[in-house]
């Protein structure tokens, strides 16, 4: 995916990916991956607002396996003072392939090395077998 | 590698300075801070010490500074920083500016270097990660964070890293990091904290203690943590979301390192060792 042309099934796969993001991400992340003003530090309650998802965030950075864990369970920053995750959990809102396609579809918000590096971070790292779609 | 010839000739130069240096340390000159670290090998149980550019290892039974031969190379740059994988005390790891990142698996005997893939040899600080042996974090001036995953043969860039210098860089196992730990990095100005899968630096709590020298933090319990300023001792119980100055004896550490029984272990601006068994509060000279 990373350089070649998605094949109609992926494609098809990345827009309902694109869907689950809107639908359920956005309202945090924006609407195009821009994350919240300030994000990079916290704020008085000690959270860190929603980060981006382009090239300027950290998302990148994340095996394939580790994004589909946060998403799925969720995340507290050990600073967060509040009751709330920092990241809140999916797995109970989400269908495993959900969680697989919309992490996918944020692959096409970053730049060709940030794929790449992102894709040798997740070779010891992959999507649980779960996530795996079957072919219809 | 080194021939035998010229590694006996550097040991003995070596063995001729490390006597020097002991004898007169009642005169000796303070040193730049910077120049000066200090580290605790669990496996090999000792101690190590960057003073004057060479390296030093010291046992708990001991009471001498051995000087570690080290790569000729290293008389042409600044050595910065050592440290040693946590099951692996054969393996030391040297860095520095114009030195590189260099890698002994024979406590010193032979150096090889590690820094082909690396953009410079101008590293200002190194660190092996606290649970993995082979994974490495270096500092490269004015450009990042690189990390090896395979003992320093191949590195990738990480991070930009911190916008100020970093001047010491230590791997914590800390709880509640996304991905493994937790990467502290001194800089003058403050310790800054980011979890080792780099999402971000954020500064930890507010330090009103003039210049930042070293951090070191409890293996038993990460998150307490200790910060040698220009100010003295400062302690945090939250892994550095907050600090509190460390009652005391006023003295001021420029390199500080913490054993796995609990002993605090620093360095003086002339590069004395003194040690704490009360967490800071109080400290002596081993040697006494």
């Amino acid at each position: 995916m990373a350089e070649d042309r998605p094949s109609s099934s992926d494609a098809s796969r990345l827009e309902d990916g694109k869907k689950v993001y809107r639908q359920y991400c956005a309202s945090c992340h924006g609407i195009q991956g821009e994350g919240m003003p300030n994000w990079e530090g916290q704020n008085a309650l000690g959270e860190l607002p929603a980060p981006p998802h382009g090239p300027e965030g950290h998302t990148w950075k994340h095996s394939d396996a580790m994004l589909y864990r946060i998403i799925a369970e969720g995340w507290r920053d050990p600073w967060n003072k509040t009751d709330r995750l920092t990241m809140p959990a999916y797995q109970e809102i989400l269908a495993p392939t959900e969680i697989r396609d919309v992490v996918n579809y944020l692959k096409t918000l970053w730049t060709q090395e940030q794929r790449r590096h992102q894709a040798d971070e997740s070779e010891q790292a992959p999507f649980p077998e779960s996530s795996v779609a079957t072919p219809e | 590698m080194y021939n035998i010839k010229s590694r006996f000739l550097r040991v003995f130069l070596l063995a001729g300075l490390v006597a020097v240096s002991l004898g007169s340390t009642s005169t000796a000159l303070a040193t730049e801070e910077g120049l000066l670290s200090l580290h605790y090998d669990v496996t090999g149980k000792r101690l190590f010490k960057i003073e004057a550019n060479q390296l030093f290892q010291r046992t708990d039974e001991g009471m001498a500074w051995n000087a570690i031969p080290l790569p000729e190379d290293v008389t042409e740059g600044q050595l910065l920083a050592v440290s040693v994988p946590y099951t692996d005390s054969q393996t030391l790891y040297i860095a520095g500016t114009s030195i590189g990142v260099q890698r002994s698996t024979d406590n010193g005997e032979t150096w090889q270097e590690l820094s082909a893939n690396l953009p410079s040899r101008e590293v200002t600080a190194l660190t092996v990660h606290r649970r993995q042996d082979e994974t490495l974090y270096a500092v490269i001036a004015e450009n990042g964070i690189y990390q090896s995953e395979d003992a320093g043969n191949t590195w990738k860039k990480m991070d930009s890293g911190p916008s100020q210098k970093v001047n010491r860089l230590v791997h914590s196992d800390m709880e509640g990091s996304m991905q493994t730990g937790w990467l502290y990095a001194v800089s003058d100005d403050a310790v800054r904290l980011s979890m080792d899968c780099f999402c971000g630096w954020r500064p930890t709590g507010e330090l009103d203690a003039g210049s930042v020298y070293d951090v070191a933090y409890s293996l038993d319990n990460p998150k307490r943590v200790y910060v040698a300023t220009q100010q003295g001792l400062w302690r945090s119980e939250t892994g550095g979301q907050e600090w509190q100055q460390v009652t005391g004896d006023g003295t001021v550490l420029v390199a500080l390192t913490l054993s796995p029984k609990g002993t605090l272990y620093g360095l003086n601006q002339k590069g004395e060792l003194l040690h704490s068994e009360d967490e800071g509060q109080s400290w002596a000279y081993p040697d006494a």
